[in-house]
């Protein structure tokens, strides 16, 4: 049961995601980030939109002289190149002093003044503190405040950091073996392939965030308000539920869309049949978080920036597949997931046997038939998503109102939090932790990464 | 199969069609190929691996193990025979909670045929219903149960999923996608294991395995599917009495193994039947665990709360995890089963974990979950999400 005004304004929203979808797919692409080796974060004071349409009071780190952001600015750094990140402090003088620890890194910390994890910046001091440390292992991280952590991580003083190996990206197209339709190694059609770790087994062709954040809205009223006596972290509960930084539909939108400008990361996973897609899963939450993945498993690689591996040379040979992974606090998790199709028993293009095949088709499903008869559309319900037609890169037909948001005919699969509570937007349903993979045929028009 | 299928028309079978001819009863057809006589069960060579299933999905009552109504969303499948015209008359008001347990073998095409017969309580709901397989690997959107992506079904009519198996043995459950987080917390779920190929092989002292190991590493003599689920009592209260729904405040306070808090998981009879459901069992599925003496046992471990996740441990018997949501846990020739003595599943995992009775005494064992504030119904203790095993002597219990 939805009550109407809410269904309603969570369809508009998503109309407005789905126009984007269609009018400019070229945001898609990657991570949104910054990069370099010298880093200048600021923490400010500013406000996010929530799902429902409520606005929040947050802390949060900008990039030198932007507004803050949640999360954080993503770091993308390279392995073994040395870095600083340089932090000043410009949050009202009530939310004290403030720091960022690097787990996974051995870090220099100069200026400021000592704090209990780290050295820390004063409200106003324009000298701030200056963190240094070379990033020996690639992977995903986290950073975060290290003051008074229970609050301020909360506020929001949290983001990713994103290192990548050493290893050469290498062309070429996917050979999943006889079983699929392979293109050509030389086809221009194909990504490079790219390497999370330094091993053959981590290789991906796009790579999506997912930051994983929770928020109590009492906490950050009290704040607001000045209430800072009666600020008790032990009660918070968590009633919103975040996948970089947006509530779901929000996930969707455009990356820098100026709606949110202080959450400027989208949550948006694309493919194309027999791609694969590195998941980079943050967690920065009171409570941990299983992220269920619809359409196929993830094979997780790492966690906290360490390949699952018996040793040196072995690869990611201690990896293991799940349909769901858990997203513990503090923790980040490095997965692979691919989709073809393969074992579903029919054809997912629709083709009648002597058909040419598409790209990195399952060649035994070729020509075989739909398995069953679909009602007739007075009976059914159809999703946003929907296409009208079951099959991959087709249209079917839709009654006047619906809003189209599949115009590529992709197999849309949710990705999304299995404590189901968390898929709503502070009491409103549908929100949270949600995004929507979109597989795609190859015949459409993506994003080169 | 798929070449049996030939020109690609389905057999679609009902009795009332058989009968009346197709302008009939447009609304609940029931598909499963190969059946010739409407007893959901194929008939015609080169359909020997089809699996049909009917199964509705609705409203009804649960009852707790300290009295407790609960108002329930949930499946119950249709017994064979029950003519289309009769499937709303004798099936509203006949939630399950957990649903029917569907068994398959690898290489099963099941055709699941779900009906949406109504809320009879909440009357004033009109919500559309689906089947979401949770973890089947490589799905396609239309079966996936999806409310975004796919088609999902009114109240009147029926919507025919298909699902191959070939390659995907495992522990699964399955559940009703739309409106997620009030149709899964009002009940609608259900457990859905697939027995590997390899089943009927002697391999290594057994013919039944968790998965096909080819050394029979995670072969069993005795089975239990362990749904845990829960229900938060505000949350349905405020349901049957047409008011906002509680979902930031939702918090489970009834904890369940297939649908039952302790006692009632050993009690061996369906429950759950009170006049407000017509006298229907809607709580079927016991947790009743008996196993010999130097046996080995296979708990089939799935979480299904929207709220909680839970760490669970057999009390005086070591735990072998052999797979986690529905793979063999194997990285090429390496088998990656651990020891232990507890095991986390989160909402929406699975765990396969076998439990070696050797030397073990006779007696009475105890399953449960270690979050210990979790063992409660409601405001009663010593219940919850708790079980009993009951190791015989190798001859079996007297």
């Amino acid at each position: 049961m939805i009550s109407s005004p809410t269904r309603y304004r969570s369809i508009l929203a998503l109309v407005a995601a789905g126009l984007i979808l269609v009018v400019a797919p070229g945001a898609f692409a990657a991570i949104q980030g910054v990069t370099g080796t010298s880093f200048n974060l600021v923490a400010r004071q500013d406000r996010i939109t929530l799902g429902d349409g409520d606005s929040m009071l947050m802390w949060g780190y900008a990039n030198g002289a932007g507004r803050m952001q949640y999360p954080g600015p993503t770091l993308i750094l390279q392995q073994g190149v040395p870095v600083t990140v340089k932090l000043t402090n410009q949050l009202p003088a009530a939310a004290g002093n403030v720091s960022i620890v690097f787990p996974g890194h051995q870090v220099t910390a100069v200026g400021g003044v000592s704090g209990v994890l780290t050295r820390e910046a004063v409200v106003g001091d324009p000298e701030g503190v200056t963190y240094a440390f070379t990033p020996t292992e690639p992977g995903t991280y986290i950073y975060h405040s290290g003051t008074r952590m229970d609050l301020q991580v909360e506020m929001g003083l949290v983001g990713a950091i994103i290192v990548r190996s050493t290893t050469a990206s290498t062309s070429g197209c996917p050979n999943l073996g006889a079983a699929f339709n392979n293109l050509a190694g030389g086809d221009p059609r194909c990504l490079e392939t790219k390497y999370a770790y330094n091993h053959a087994g981590t290789g991906y062709h796009r790579e999506f965030l997912f930051f994983q954040t929770d928020l109590d809205p009492k906490l950050h009223r009290l704040v607001e308000f000045g209430r800072f006596n009666r600020i008790d972290t032990t009660e918070g509960f968590a009633t919103c539920w975040f996948l970089n930084g947006r509530n779901f539909p929000d996930t969707l939108a455009e990356a820098g869309v100026p709606w949110l400008p202080t959450q400027p990361y989208n949550c948006s996973p694309i493919m194309r049949p027999g791609e694969t897609i590195l998941v980079r899963m943050v967690t920065a939450t009171r409570d941990p978080h299983p992220l269920h993945f619809h359409g196929n498993h993830v094979r997780v690689i790492a966690r906290d920036g360490r390949m699952l591996s018996s040793g040196p040379g072995n690869g990611p040979d201690l990896s293991f597949e799940n349909y769901t992974v858990i997203g513990n606090p503090g923790q980040t998790v490095d997965a692979l997931f691919t989709w073809t199709g393969e074992g579903m028993g029919w054809d997912i293009y629709g083709h009648a046997p002597g058909d040419p095949e598409q790209p990195y088709e399952v060649l035994a499903d070729h020509g075989t038939p739909f398995p069953v008869v679909l009602p007739a559309r007075d009976d059914l319900v159809l999703g946003q998503f929907y296409s009208g037609s079951p099959f991959m890169g087709s249209q079917g037909s839709l009654p006047p109102g619906h809003p189209g948001l599949n115009a590529a005919g992709g197999f849309f699969f949710m990705w999304h939090s299995h404590t189901e509570k968390e898929l709503s937007n502070n009491n409103i349903f549908p929100g949270g932790l949600i995004t929507l993979l979109n597989v795609v045929p190859w015949t459409a028009e993506l994003p080169v990464e | 199969m798929g070449k049996m299928r030939g020109s690609g028309i389905v057999v679609l079978v009902s009795a009332l069609l058989l009968v009346s001819g197709a302008a009939l009863a447009q609304n609940l057809m029931v598909q499963c190929p190969g059946d010739t006589d409407g007893d959901m069960i194929p008939d015609l060579p080169g359909y020997e691996n089809v699996v049909c299933k009917h199964v509705t999905a609705g409203d009804g009552y649960a009852v707790m193990p300290d009295g407790k109504l609960m108002y329930t969303f949930g499946f119950s499948e249709v017994p064979a025979g029950t003519t289309e015209p009769r499937v709303f008359a004798e099936r509203q008001l006949k939630a399950e909670f957990t649903g029917p347990h569907i068994v398959l073998r690898e290489g099963d095409e099941l055709y699941l045929n779900l009906t949406n017969v109504g809320m009879v309580a909440r009357p004033d709901l009109f919500d559309a219903h689906s089947v979401h397989w949770h973890g089947i690997p490589n799905q396609g959107s239309i079966f996936d149960g999806l409310p975004e992506s796919a088609p999902t079904v009114v109240i009147g009519a029926t919507f025919p999923y298909y699902y191959s198996t070939a390659g995907r043995p495992g522990t699964y459950f399955y559940h009703c996608h739309v409106e997620v987080s009030e149709h899964m917390q009002m009940g609608m779920v259900g457990a859905l294991d697939v027995l590997p190929a390899q089943d009927g092989t002697p391999i290594g002292g057994f013919t039944k395995f968790a998965y096909n190991d080819g050394d029979g590493s995670t072969g069993y003599d005795v089975s239990k599917t362990l749904i845990l689920a829960g229900f938060d009592s505000n949350f349905h209260d405020k349901h049957i009495r047409v008011q906002p729904l509680p979902f930031a405040d939702m918090l489970d306070d009834y904890h369940t193994i297939n649908g039952r808090g302790y006692p009632d998981t050993i009690n061996p009879n369906p429950l759950g039947s009170v006049p407000e459901n017509n006298n229907h069992f809607s709580q079927k599925h016991d947790s009743v665990i008996t196993v010999n003496q130097n046996q080995r046992l296979l708990l089939r471990i799935a979480n299904i709360s929207t709220t909680h996740l839970f760490t669970v441990r057999v009390l005086g018997i070591p735990m072998k995890v052999v797979g986690l949501d529905a793979k063999l846990l194997r990285n090429g020739a390496t088998d990656l089963y651990f020891d232990t003595d507890s095991v986390t599943v989160s909402g929406g995992q699975a765990a396969d974990v076998l439990l070696d009775t050797t030397n073990v005494a006779p007696g009475t064992y105890f399953f449960y979950t270690t979050n210990v504030g979790e063992l409660i119904n409601g405001g009663e203790e010593r219940g919850g999400m708790m079980t009993e095993i009951v190791v015989c002597p190798p001859g079996g219990c007297a």
